[in-house]
């Protein structure tokens, strides 16, 4: 990766809770990362049918009853790796909820 | 190491989710203000527009996406100044030697960079345009996906500029002068143009001046020299110049800077010459007014705000200028200033003619009494 600034500054914030702008910053790599792997799988799809060893009707139909319940399994478990955090529940024992050393309250 | 095959991938990713950005997202909240103004648009100001549109969750998003998908162009891990430093020794080596050997080519490695220059690193670009060696071939990439609605045609739009001036300047200029001319997009449509004329092209920075005179090479062109100077202080003789000219220049000045530029021009102009600059100046109403400030904001670009709101043929009377001109500019054969309904800069030809018998501008006047 390219150098940082020596003194980054702090970026532009647009939502009322800062929280969502770099949210929003993970989401788009995420996208983006997304697209390449893509891009690549494109390219591999392409030369593999130039090649004769897949057949792309394949890869474009859909699936039998068998490999449309694999499927399911599996985009089932990928949904559920994304999502489950939302539910904010700890996957070990430990203290919960909002922590902070300030008790009184007081910035001093 | 990024290949250039995931680099190529992730700056179309980039590139049309900008065209999304401009054509469906901008259109969309330019609706929602319209509803919410309710027939008072053309009375807004600014300040209205902000009052009105800041608070919508689809604007937030918007200028989000302005902002980061800018960063993500430049320093994502697909961004152009990553890829072009992973590979920065093969560019430059591309690129030639950097000690000017080339007529074409004048640096001056210990020119003082301004602060306000060095302070903001301008279109998010890491380092500005001038700090690094690579810094020039990053510009260059970078320039090409600027104005998304152009497509591959943007370099059409810097012939669509020189046509317009080559089409209103009375006789063919001799010697032409294109100030902060980049990594030369600019001058290279005058250089063929006006083949019989003698072009010099100034920036600060040197990195972009090696592209641009790279590019005049590989062109065959030999009526053109790069030269690293202030724009503000040339260096040429006085009345030297037909034609001075610059693009996308004038907004990236604080205004005093814009005026001593101005004023230089004024000198360096043969009497009866003609200055022609390609900014952003003219806005079709409030709401778009209101989107180049923040344009300005988000981009790094602190002074097209301060251009904009200049009283600039106040200015250019003040330099001394005459038969000045100001003209919302068509950038393409099917986008123009009539666009409302896409997001576009607000394109402006700014054109004036330093008069046969010249007068002593006001600001040189009182510069010199000042020094008195």
């Amino acid at each position: 990766m390219a150098a940082v600034p020596d003194d980054p500054r702090a970026e532009q914030v647009f939502f009322d809770d800062p929280a969502v702008d770099l949210l929003m910053g993970v989401v788009m790599a995420l996208a983006s990362e997304t697209y390449v792997l893509r891009d690549r799988l494109n390219v591999l799809e392409r030369q593999l049918a130039a090649t004769g060893r897949v057949d792309t009707a394949k890869l474009v139909e859909a699936p039998d009853s068998k490999a449309e319940a694999a499927d399911y399994k599996d985009a089932a478990e990928f949904t559920r790796a994304i999502l489950e955090p939302l539910l904010g529940l700890q996957k070990s024992l430990g203290i919960g909820g909002k922590f902070s050393l300030n008790r009184g309250g007081s910035s001093k | 190491m990024t290949t250039e095959r995931a680099f190529d991938a992730g700056q179309r990713f980039l590139l049309t989710s900008k065209v999304y950005w401009t054509t469906t997202l901008y259109p969309r909240l330019r609706d929602k203000y319209l509803e919410a103004a309710g027939g008072k648009e053309k009375q807004h100001t600014v300040e209205q527009v902000a009052a009105i549109v800041e608070n919508m969750t689809l604007y937030r998003y918007f200028a989000w996406l302005e902002r980061h998908l800018q960063r993500m162009k430049y320093s994502g891990r697909y961004g152009i100044a990553n890829y072009y430093e992973e590979h920065r020794d093969q560019l430059l080596s591309d690129l030639g030697s950097p000690s000017g050997n080339d007529e074409r080519l004048d640096l001056r490695p210990d020119l003082e960079m301004p602060q306000y220059y060095k302070s903001v690193d301008i279109h998010q670009h890491p380092g500005g345009v001038w700090s690094r060696d690579e810094a020039g071939l990053v510009y260059e990439y970078g320039a090409r996906s600027t104005t998304p609605m152009l497509g591959t045609g943007h370099a059409d739009l810097h012939t669509r500029f020189s046509d317009l001036v080559a089409s209103q300047i009375d006789a063919k200029p001799a010697r032409i002068l294109d100030l902060g001319c980049g990594f030369g997009k600019s001058t290279l449509p005058f250089v063929t143009k006006f083949s019989d004329a003698k072009v010099e092209a100034v920036d600060l920075a040197g990195p972009c001046l090696r592209v641009g005179a790279q590019t005049a090479q590989s062109a065959k062109v030999d009526n053109v020299t790069f030269r690293q100077r202030n724009a503000s202080e040339t260096g040429f003789e006085d009345n030297q110049f037909g034609l001075v000219t610059s693009t996308m220049f004038l907004h990236e000045l604080p205004t005093k800077v814009l005026k001593d530029v101005l004023q230089e021009a004024y000198r360096v102009l043969e009497p009866g010459g003609t200055m022609a600059h390609l900014d952003f100046y003219a806005f079709p109403d409030a709401f778009a007014r209101f989107m180049h400030y923040g344009h300005g904001r988000r981009n790094n670009e602190p002074f097209m705000q301060p251009l904009a709101e200049l009283d600039l043929p106040k200015v250019l009377k003040e330099a001394g200028f005459t038969a000045i001109q100001i003209s919302p500019f068509q950038e393409s054969e099917t986008i123009g200033p009539e666009r409302v309904d896409v997001w576009r800069l607000p394109w402006t030809v700014i054109s004036a003619k330093k008069p046969k018998q010249p007068i002593q501008p006001k600001r040189a006047r009182a510069r010199e009494l000042n020094h008195a």
